[in-house]
C-alpha cells in the first residue's frame, strides 16, 4: 500500500507567500516543511530584520505551523539553515537554541545567496 | 518516535565543542538524519583543515563511525548533499568520495556553499537505519 | 521500527538522463527506501540528445522538471507524489521566471519547497532535486 500524501494548509490564508509551494506536506511518517523566511503569518508580509530577528520570527512561525499540523518542535528530526553569510551563524544559533528543546534535531548550516535580501531560510523535516 | 544518536566518539559532539545546537544524528521512520558532518578530529573535536581531499577523508571516516555506531553504514546511505566551497573542486570531490561509496552509491546533489570555519567540504547525509 | 528498510537504485527509462552512468559519477539517479524516493540533483539535459541545454532559464527549468517527471515515472511514482523540492539557481534574479514554469508542473497542492542560489557547474542555470513518495 502506498503512503498517503497530504498538504498542510496554512492556518491563515494570508500566510501563503504567493509562491507555488505548500508550507508543509505530510508524506509517510514525516512532515516536510518548506524553507521558511521571516514573514508575519497573519498578513503574509515580509519582516526583514537582523539574522537574529528573522530567525526568531521564522521559528515562532514554525512552532505554530507544526502544532497546527499535529506535530511540534520536539518532533523535528532534521533542520537545514541557509544563511546569507556564515558570519551570522552564531547570531542565528543564539536564537535557535531557545526554540529547540533538548535533545535538539540534527542540523546543517551553510551560506548561500538568498532571495529578496532575506538573511536566513530555515527548512525542516518532522515526524508527523 | 525519534531517537537521538549520540556521538560515538567525543570529538563528534559538536554541541559540546562548538556550541552548535544539534544532535549528531536522529533516527526516525527507519531513516537516520545526520547533522552536517565536518572535518573535525573524532577524538578531540579539533578542526582538521586541509585540502578538500584530506577534509573529505576525515568527514567520511567520521560518518562511518557515526553510522556504524547506530547500526547502519556508509553502504546504507540514501541521500547526500555534498557541500563544497568552490565547484572547481568537483572532480577532486568525486575522486575521494567514490572510494567510500563503491558498494552502491546513494543519490547525491553537490552544492557550492559557504561552509563554516573556512572548511572546504561538509557532508549532509541521510541513511537507512 | 525493528525491520531494516532495504534500499534500491532507480534508473530512468531514458538512458540519456542517467547522469550517473553517462558521466561515470559516484551516485545513482535516485534511491528508493521504504516509502520514499530520493532523487539526485537534476540539471537541464536535453532528453533527445543527452547534451546540456544553455537555453533561457524558463526553458532550462522546463527541461529539468520534465526530466524529473520522467525519472519519477520510471520509478513508478509521479510529480503528484513529490513532497519536497530543492531548487538551486545560478542567478537569484531568475526566481520569478523559475516560479512561472514551476507552477505548470505543480499546479495543485504543490510540494514543500526551498529555493535559493549558488554557483552551479557547467553553466547550468538550475539544479533541482526532490523527495517523493514511492508509487
Amino acid at each position: 500500500m502506498s503512503a498517503r500524501r497530504e498538504v498542510i494548509p496554512p492556518s491563515d490564508a494570508a500566510s501563503r507567500s504567493g509562491q507555488p509551494a505548500s508550507m508543509a506536506v505530510r508524506g509517510g511518517d514525516f512532515l516536510f516543511v518548506s524553507g521558511l523566511t521571516a514573514i508575519d503569518l497573519q498578513s503574509g508580509q515580509r519582516m526583514p530584520g537582523t539574522t537574529a530577528s528573522e530567525t526568531r520570527q521564522i521559528l515562532t512561525n514554525l512552532r505554530q505551523l507544526l502544532e497546527a499540523a499535529g506535530s511540534s518542535l520536539d518532533k523535528v528530526v532534521k533542520v537545514n539553515v541557509l544563511l546569507h553569510s556564515m558570519l551570522e551563524a552564531p547570531n542565528m544559533n543564539d536564537v535557535y537554541v531557545r526554540f529547540f528543546p533538548d535533545p535538539p534535531p540534527a542540523r546543517t548550516v551553510c551560506g548561500a545567496r538568498l532571495p529578496d535580501g532575506v538573511k536566513v531560510i530555515i527548512e525542516c523535516t518532522a515526524l508527523a | 518516535m525519534r531517537e537521538v544518536i549520540a556521538a560515538p566518539h567525543p570529538g563528534l559532539d559538536l554541541r559540546q565543542h562548538y556550541g552548535h545546537h544539534q544532535s549528531p544524528a536522529i533516527r526516525a521512520g527507519g531513516l537516520i538524519f545526520c547533522s552536517g558532518m565536518l572535518p573535525v578530529d573524532p577524538e578531540t573535536g579539533e578542526r582538521r583543515h586541509g585540502t578538500l581531499t584530506s577534509e573529505a577523508h576525515v568527514i567520511l571516516g567520521n560518518l562511518k563511525l557515526l553510522l556504524e555506531s547506530a547500526g547502519s553504514s556508509l553502504d546504507r546511505l540514501v541521500q547526500v548533499h555534498a557541500l563544497i566551497y568552490d565547484s572547481i573542486e568537483y572532480d577532486v570531490l568525486n575522486r575521494v568520495y567514490r572510494q567510500y561509496v563503491a558498494n552502491g552509491p546513494p543519490a547525491r546533489t553537490v552544492w557550492t556553499a559557504q561552509i563554516e570555519a573556512g572548511f572546504k567540504i561538509q557532508l549532509d547525509v541521510v541513511a537507512a537505519a | 521500527m525493528n525491520e531494516k528498510l532495504s534500499r534500491s537504485a532507480i534508473q530512468p527509462k531514458n538512458p540519456l538522463l542517467n547522469a550517473s552512468r553517462v558521466g561515470n559519477l559516484p551516485h545513482v539517479p535516485g534511491i528508493r527506501v521504504g516509502d520514499y524516493i530520493f532523487l539526485s540533483g537534476m540539471v537541464p539535459v536535453d532528453p533527445q540528445t543527452g547534451e546540456r541545454s544553455h537555453v533561457p532559464i524558463a526553458e532550462q527549468v522546463r527541461i529539468t522538471l520534465s526530466n524529473m517527471r520522467h525519472m519519477l515515472e520510471s520509478a513508478g511514482s509521479s510529480l503528484e507524489r513529490v513532497v519536497r523540492v530543492h531548487v538551486v539557481l545560478a542567478d537569484i534574479s531568475h526566481m520569478a521566471e523559475m516560479d512561472r514554469v514551476y507552477r505548470e508542473f505543480f499546479p495543485i497542492d504543490p510540494p514543500a519547497r526551498t529555493a535559493w542560489s549558488m554557483q552551479l557547474r557547467f553553466g547550468n542555470g538550475c539544479e533541482i532535486e526532490c523527495v517523493a513518495l514511492a508509487g
